[in-house]
């Protein structure tokens, strides 16, 4: 049986964020999770993207139905008490290859275009690598995936204008106090959304503020974003002081609770306050967003936000999709000749050895032949393989095009009986066989 | 009082503040623009009225409750043309001109021009009834700047932050405006207050009204709203609400003199 290329996983789209939060793994402890996740479900290799808004698990399977009840299962264990059975969604074949590719270009992500979803999975790719569970077949269809989003960039307009959730949040700061020149704001914890956000807020000439639980971080980042580290001890005075808080630790609970935040209100004199909590799980108490003069926005208050943006950029998410939609449909042709590769060179080498093998037994019986004459001899033996090869190899390409190449195939490798092709595709296909679709550049990551 | 310029003055300031209302919803700029010209028309016969009004009673123009409402709206209306030019008050207009409107409507409740007695005239009168007219002015124009502030922000916690939350200006800004206009309307009021109870005094005493009561109760949210602003910090909803219900109270008392004024016709 083939293998067939698989996704399975949430996102924003089927699962809140109480959900979310739960199953999110931190980016140092990706490499061993995703070892023991396809491990658990007796997969040879796969990639597990971990981000704020989705968690997906995209490898190849000879048994979706299975492997996507065994990861589900792990998830659930992970997600207790939340059962993610009915947030869980999988893809198949064309349908995963396509969903890889939206998700990287950022059109599946909740604030449609964003860049950062592409170096969260270039990242999640890496620590596949790092754990050793990249095949040929994912580093292949990442490397796609990567050269598509590029395309998606810079064809069209779908990544221009504000769409990140860092613009966002900016342009919310704004509509709260106007002018944002020397509005402080504070970051706590070190996240690259957070650090987005940092750099668009200064752009604005607000003055930026860093605590970080690694003072080391919060030095870096601080420099980083021409703003003054603090530590983490002095987290209360410095919101005490703060007009926007943006907030993406990977702290599993509640940094800013409402307790503190109980506090802090009483000595602000009622100054309003922006809260914007980016992390999953989230760092602040729901329950602070109901304090007087305070607003709180979470990652699923920002999606609200983002789809007010999608009218409005309809029209380059349909140049978009129609670009996604031509590489899908080259990247399951190359898919759908890795089955073919290997029965062409298993039938050439089948045909090639019994007319070798005649030629040779009759040769041995000739006497006076010269060098020249065997030559000769070899190359009509080429020419009758290739002769005859012609009409089912015609017959096998075409039928590779179409919806019944699997049976086609079948039928062929029993009629000049080539055996097993599982024996033969792994090894041939998907280490020799290069993606090179027509006017898109190599196959080769990028 | 109500002339045909006041009527068409009335229709003015009707169309002017539906197609304010109309701009703020849907943010079609070309309806802004006849929202604006509206108003400035409003403005123009609106003078006129009073102006047609004065060469018919040969009276001033602060003598009389309804002739002060009048001068009071349009002095509201001059006012927020001029804020106009400043591109994010603009959308304020779906809040203010209604108010121009109530207002302007109270100066026509009344069928002829009613005058203060002849025996109660005192220099105090002009001085005590303009300073109110600019007092309250101010707090008009506050109390419609906390309408839109307590609006921004039900919008901004209701996570609905497109199209109106777009076109309003920015919570800080109406706050410090709101402040501002508090500030400025909070002295002339207490002048008002005080030069109104001294002429009472002098013309015969302190006799406690419905309207004086409402004007005394419209001083004291206005001084609470201001103290608490200056002495602690007090913004935000609290602060906008409080001045809604201030001038809530300034309208109950400018309504109990008129009906006091139509009771004594």
């Amino acid at each position: 049986m083939a293998s067939e290329l698989f996704v399975v996983g949430l996102s924003h789209h089927s699962a809140p964020v109480e959900v979310r939060e739960r199953l999110a793994v931190p980016a140092e402890q990706l490499p061993d999770a995703i070892r023991r996740l396809l491990a658990a479900s007796e997969l040879e290799g796969g990639v597990l993207i971990s981000t704020c808004n989705r968690v997906e698990v995209v490898t190849y399977t000879q048994d979706p139905k299975r492997t996507a009840a065994r990861i589900t299962e792990h998830l659930n264990q992970r997600s207790t008490p939340h059962v993610v059975d009915g947030y869980v969604y999988q893809r198949v074949g064309d349908e995963a290859v396509r969903h890889l590719f939206r998700v990287a270009a950022g059109l599946d992500s909740m604030v449609l275009g964003e860049p950062q979803i592409l170096g969260q999975v270039k990242a999640a790719y890496a620590c596949a690598s790092e754990a050793g569970v990249v095949t040929s077949l994912v580093s292949r269809w990442f490397s796609r995936a990567f050269a598509v989003a590029k395309r998606v960039r810079t064809e069209t307009g779908v990544a221009s204008g504000h769409v990140s959730v860092s613009s966002i949040a900016c342009d919310l700061a704004e509509k709260i106090f106007g002018d944002l020149t020397d509005r402080r704001v504070l970051l706590v914890g070190a996240g690259k959304m957070s650090e987005v956000a940092a750099r668009s807020l200064a752009a604005r000439g607000a003055k930026l503020f860093v605590v970080n639980r690694s003072p080391e971080r919060a030095e870096s980042l601080a420099k980083a974003c021409g703003g003054t580290p603090r530590p983490l001890e002095a987290l209360a005075t410095e919101i005490n002081e703060a007009d926007v808080v943006i907030s993406s630790t990977a702290n599993p609970g509640f940094v800013i609770t409402y307790e503190l935040m109980q506090g802090v209100t009483k000595t602000r004199r009622h100054r309003p306050l922006f809260i914007i909590d980016i992390a999953v799980p989230r760092d602040v108490d729901p329950r602070v967003g109901t304090l007087n003069n305070v607003f709180v926005y979470d990652m699923d208050d920002l999606k609200e936000v983002a789809q007010t943006n999608l009218s409005l950029r309809k029209r380059e998410v349909q140049r978009a999709e129609a670009i996604v939609e031509t590489e899908v449909a080259l990247f399951t042709q190359w898919m759908n000749s890795l089955q073919l590769t290997p029965t062409i060179v298993a039938l050439r080498e089948r045909f090639r050895e019994v007319v070798m093998a005649e030629l040779e037994r009759t040769t041995t019986r000739l006497s006076n032949m010269t060098d020249k004459d065997r030559q000769m001899l070899n190359a009509m033996a080429e020419a009758m393989v290739n002769k005859l090869l012609h009409g089912p190899l015609a017959e096998l390409k075409r039928a590779n095009e179409s919806a019944d190449d699997a049976e086609v195939i079948a039928v062929a490798r029993r009629l000049f009986q080539l055996g097993d092709p599982d024996a033969t595709s792994a090894s041939v296909s998907l280490t020799d066989a290069e993606f090179t679709p027509a006017g898109s550049g190599s196959g080769s990551r990028s | 009082m109500t002339t045909p310029l006041f009527l068409l003055t009335v229709a003015l300031y009707v169309v002017s503040s539906t197609l304010s209302f109309l701009h703020l919803s849907k943010g079609d700029a070309g309806t802004g623009r006849v929202a604006a010209q509206s108003l400035a028309a409003a403005i123009t016969t609106h003078t006129a009225f009073l102006f047609a009004d004065h060469l018919a009673t040969g009276r001033g123009f602060l003598n009389d409750i309804h002739q002060t409402l009048a001068i009071l709206s349009l002095l509201t209306a001059i006012g927020f043309l001029v804020a106009m030019r400043s591109r994010r008050l603009r959308s304020l207009a779906a809040f203010v001109t209604p108010v121009i409107l109530l207002i302007f409507l109270g100066a026509g409740i009344k069928l002829s021009v009613g005058s203060v007695p002849r025996q109660v005239e005192s220099l105090l009168l002009p001085v005590h009834i303009g300073v109110n007219v600019l007092g309250i002015v101010a707090f008009a124009l506050a109390s419609a700047v906390a309408a839109a502030y307590l609006i921004q922000e039900r919008l901004l916690r209701a996570r609905k932050i497109s199209g109106v939350f777009q076109r309003l200006p920015a919570l800080d800004v109406l706050d410090s405006l709101g402040l501002r206009l508090v500030t400025i309307g909070f002295p002339l009021f207490t002048v008002g207050v005080v030069t109104g109870s001294v002429w009472a005094a002098r013309m015969g005493g302190l006799s406690f009204s419905t309207g004086q009561g409402f004007a005394v109760l419209a001083w004291a949210c206005f001084a609470v709203v201001l103290i608490a602003r200056l002495a602690s910090g007090w913004r935000g909803r609290r602060a906008a609400i409080g001045t809604m219900f201030g001038f809530l109270c300034a309208m109950a008392a400018l309504l109990g003199y008129v009906l006091r004024d139509i009771g004594s016709t």
